[in-house]
């Protein structure tokens, strides 16, 4: 589905209204618009060892509360915000289950993801290493 | 001078908003059901779990007709409380993975950490969350003991996030309407950045409940307290966009009174009809998803929200200040549309004796 890009001439006279909000609304009972300052951080986690995947591994944003798990085929895949440099965390929390693997940082930065027509997503091959 | 001729450039824009009429923002009733029983509530939506949650399927199918979808394009989960559907998230990421966006507005009395981090997971991307008061009025209007606790940890938990564009919505009420500068105080210290207030609509069980509706003065105090806080740029307070308040305009809002239903707004709702707002009476509904293409119901009907001149009846009819405000909110139609509910701006007038 291609996203068209807001029209020329709506800004032109929406701006005439001096006004450079005039596009921003919200219904009473609605919420505010997303400007969709967003990154789609999508991957697989793998041992280095064995090179199987490795499921219930913590995927964290650093230094924030979002987080989300592995699954069974060690795939993650969650949206975050968008900023210039994001450090993403890889964390053994099921350490009896896997074998003690080794925490991973990774610095994901603004440069590197694929802009798309829908959003901006960037893909995470990573490796664990045993402790 | 300069507001004359703003108003004048402002109705241009208008016109041109209502000729391209671009859908950009889409509620979707996804359930009926609620866990609070709000004394406001029977106004702005009918509250019974006689519907079924509509099946995401269903409502994909609907979007899926939307060709090609305006840039920040957003789809408002709405309700009933829209966590109470266990795949609320499935729900968001299917929207978000066709490139649009979505949002919820919620009474936060079932967010906690688990559920932001899920939501955050899924691609929300902004948040509405109730507020009717402190602690004793909201609890009151929310007819629940418990419900300010609950919605003091979700907002805190919201304004963290510098993800979401979060706001905070207030119904004021002769209940709370003295501890407004209390309340803004308390979402200051909350760290909340935006909050809107509004007023009750006139009709269902709310109607018969004198304690929901401001007084005239009321009124006017509600639009000062509004005005004066804007100036202390400590929290973006705003008028909703319910209706036209004539010489307050400019002082409220960001941008004149403009009801854009039907015009960028359109709804999908719990039985699949297609409308405005969900506040819209539904008589006005447009089709319905199960028989109609959704998108072409949006290109080629809704011609009642488009031409307002039908408003132009009741006291609407001899409105000198008509031209700006076209008939008030769509909302304030009821019935047999032969009068505007409200009319805040002569609330207004009659507050300063004009
Ligand atoms: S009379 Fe009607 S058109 Fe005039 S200000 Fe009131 S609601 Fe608006
Ligand atoms: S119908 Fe009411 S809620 Fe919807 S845009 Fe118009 S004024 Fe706002």
């Amino acid at each position: 589905m291609k996203i068209k890009t807001k029209d020329w001439k709506r800004k032109i006279i929406g701006g005439l209204c001096l006004t450079s909000i005039a596009f921003v609304f919200q219904a009473c009972y609605g919420t505010p618009q997303d400007f969709g300052n967003d990154l789609l951080v999508e991957g697989l986690v793998k041992s280095k060892k064995t090179g199987l995947p490795i499921k219930g591994i913590k995927v964290s944003v650093a230094d924030k509360v979002q987080y989300t798990n592995t699954n069974e085929n060690g795939e993650f895949s969650f949206y975050i915000e968008k900023l210039q440099n994001t450090k993403i965390r890889f964390t053994d929390t099921d350490s009896t289950q896997n074998y003690l693997f080794s925490n991973k940082d990774t610095l994901v930065t603004i440069k590197e993801p694929l802009q798309t027509s829908k959003g901006a997503k960037v893909y995470l091959n990573i490796e664990l290493e045993n402790k | 001078m300069i507001r004359l001729l703003k108003q004048t450039l402002f109705r241009e824009f208008r016109k041109f908003e209502t000729k391209q009429h671009e859908l950009n923002y889409l509620f979707w009733e996804c359930t009926t059901r609620c866990n609070l029983n709000c004394r406001h509530c029977g106004s702005d939506c009918s509250k019974d779990s006689m519907h079924k949650d509509m099946p995401l399927d269903d409502f994909l199918k609907a979007l899926d007709t939307i060709e090609s979808p305006a840039e920040n394009f957003t789809v408002v989960l709405t309700g009933g409380e829209p966590l109470l559907r266990k795949d609320i998230e499935t729900c968001g990421r299917e929207i978000r993975k066709r490139g649009m966006r979505w949002s919820m507005v919620s009474n936060g009395y079932l967010y906690n950490e688990t559920n932001h981090n899920s939501l955050l997971n899924a691609g929300l991307g902004a948040l509405t969350i109730s507020i009717d008061g402190l602690e004793s009025s909201h609890n009151w209007l929310r007819n629940n003991d418990k419900s300010f606790e609950r919605v003091d940890i979700a907002i805190g938990l919201a304004a963290s996030s510098s993800r979401l564009n979060f706001d905070v919505v207030t119904c004021v009420n002769k209940h709370n309407f003295q501890e407004l500068e209390d309340l803004r105080k308390y979402l200051i210290m909350k760290g909340v950045k935006a909050w809107r207030l509004f007023t009750i609509i006139p009709i269902g069980r709310a109607k018969e409940d004198e304690e929901m509706f401001l007084t005239e003065n009321q009124f006017k105090g509600l639009m000062d307290f509004i005005s004066e806080s804007r100036l202390k740029n400590d929290i973006d307070v705003k008028f909703s966009c319910e209706g036209y308040v004539g010489r307050y305009e400019s002082k409220v809002r960001d941008s004149n009174f403009f009801c854009r239903a039907g015009i960028n707004i359109g709804s999908i709702l719990i039985d699949g009809s297609i409308s405005a707002c969900p506040n819209i009476d539904r008589t006005f509904v447009q089709g319905n998803i199960y028989t109609d293409n959704f998108f072409s119901v949006w290109q080629t009907k809704f011609n009642i929200f488009r031409d307002r001149s039908w408003t132009k009846t009741g006291k609407c009819a001899e409105c000198k200040e008509y031209k700006n405000c076209q008939g008030n909110g769509f909302h304030y139609w009821h019935g047999e549309k032969k009068n505007v509910l409200v009319c805040h701006n002569e609330q207004l007038k009659k507050a300063t004796n004009q």
